[in-house]
């Protein structure tokens, strides 16, 4: 790629650095390794900016981060993205019953407890949860960078926020998962 | 966790159409209980969105990236203004694309619009009937089903190709899918055929096909058979589901729609399998 195709990817792209370094950072909970992935990420997507057709950048981009993200822990960690569906379900059945209202017992928790709760996440549930709360993505675009349907975005961001809120309860109901 | 959940987290999420939002909101309205859980699910977003970390880019990956890309690009690497909060504007500049959003465009396709005029006169469609206790004996899968079904009555795309000709659908599906389903129109039988789209089941990919009758929108999930079943009839969560295998596909009907109804439907269907 010539010196005006890169221009053109750094204005593309680069405004969307913080986004794409913040999932990876979500995604791979190490900032160093965040870096890693950032960048092998950035040298995937200048390499298919010819088949990018303009339209919003971001989603396009935090599609390549997730995946470079993805593919940086199958080699390295692969126990961080080798989460069977069942253990899901597992993991959410350990929750508190829904329905007490914990509305300020929520409101009250700290940054330090919230990010936690998300860290804790198993990979699939955090990424639906990063990518609607922080990056404020529709649910079709989140379907679109994480390769699931629509309705399957639903549910894990449902759950996601579900395990959430009963790791931000207050210990009396906080379940052991 | 179970299907208001989904509801209540895409009202949060604005990502109902109207007809849907003002349903949801009338039974709000009429059920405390449920209002509490949304008012905690709204309380969990607006803690997570205020409090938690946004990793703003190291200006480390910044002097990385600039030995990428060349010196007139390099310039826009800039330092961030992420760490101390910059997503004031971010939130403004996403509220002004919702805004912006055409609700047209939610509204597109023909299949979709029906839905959603379903959805404006019969919010009992949506399984919102209150005080439901009925007895029900479930199997994940037949769950699974029903959460399929009430999913796809609420996202902006319950089918992904529209059309009543099944010359159009039954393509369009085996293209997708390594089975090919049985896909005819029964207009004239009373259920005509409104379009199709994939879905998953138990980890599987399945073949769902979008049926009306009278106000009632009925789902057919298509997919493999594992082992011979018998034929189960079932009520989850106020849906009537009939699970049937025939010719080697093992069909599962969801709708609201009376037992009688979706039986007269599944006996029009399955016979068709494997031909």
């Amino acid at each position: 790629m010539n010196d005006v195709g890169r221009t053109a990817f750094a204005a593309s792209v680069l405004p969307h650095l913080d986004a794409a370094y913040n999932l990876a950072r979500w995604l791979v909970r190490d900032g160093h390794d965040a870096q890693d992935v950032v960048q092998d990420a950035l040298v995937r997507a200048l390499r298919h900016f010819d088949g990018f057709r303009g339209g919003d950048a971001r989603p396009w981009l935090l599609a390549i981060v997730r995946n470079a993200a993805w593919a940086w822990l199958g080699a390295r960690r692969p126990g961080d993205v080798d989460v069977p569906d069942d253990e899901l379900d597992a993991a959410l059945a350990d929750g508190a019953p829904p329905g007490d209202p914990e509305t300020l017992a929520i409101r009250r928790a700290e940054r330090l407890e919230i990010d936690a709760a998300i860290a804790a996440l198993p990979i699939a549930f955090r990424e639906a949860v990063v990518l609607r709360e922080l990056e404020e993505m529709s649910y079709r675009d989140i379907a679109r960078i994480t390769g699931v349907p629509i309705g399957t975005v639903m549910s894990r961001l449902s759950r996601g926020r579900h395990l959430l809120a009963a790791a931000l309860r207050p210990t009396a109901s906080r379940s052991p998962a | 966790m179970n299907d208001d959940d989904l509801w209540l987290d895409a009202l949060l999420d604005d990502e109902l159409d109207a007809a849907a939002s003002l349903a949801l909101q009338r039974r709000l309205a009429a059920e405390p209980a449920l209002q509490r859980r949304f008012d905690e699910r709204r309380a969990l977003r607006e803690a997570v969105r205020a409090q938690a970390t946004r990793h703003a880019a190291p200006d480390a990956l910044r002097a990385r990236l600039t030995q990428m890309l060349p010196p007139s690009a390099s310039e826009r690497v800039a330092p961030s203004s992420r760490a101390s909060d910059a997503r004031g504007s971010m939130t403004a500049r996403a509220r002004l694309a919702r805004l912006a959003r055409p609700w047209a465009a939610a509204l597109a396709g023909a299949g979709v619009a029906t839905l959603c005029t379903l959805l404006a006169v019969d919010p009992g469609a949506l399984g919102w009937r209150r005080g439901e206790t009925i007895a029900s004996q479930q199997t994940a899968e037949a769950s699974e089903a029903v959460s399929a079904h009430t999913r796809a009555l609420l996202v902006e795309r319950p089918i992904e190709v529209a059309s009543s000709d099944q010359h159009t659908v039954r393509p369009w599906l085996s293209a997708r899918l390594n089975f090919v389903p049985p896909v005819v129109d029964l207009a004239p039988q009373g259920y005509p055929l409104l379009g199709a789209r994939r879905d998953v089941l138990s980890g599987e990919t399945a073949a769902a096909l979008v049926y009306r009758h009278g106000a009632h929108v009925i789902s057919v999930f298509v997919k493999p058979a594992g082992a011979d079943a018998a034929e189960a009839t079932r009520v989850v969560r106020g849906f009537n589901v009939i699970e049937r295998t025939q010719g080697g596909l093992a069909f599962c009907f969801v709708s609201d729609a009376n037992p009688r109804e979706l039986q007269a439907l599944a006996d029009l269907v399955t016979p068709l399998a494997g031909k």
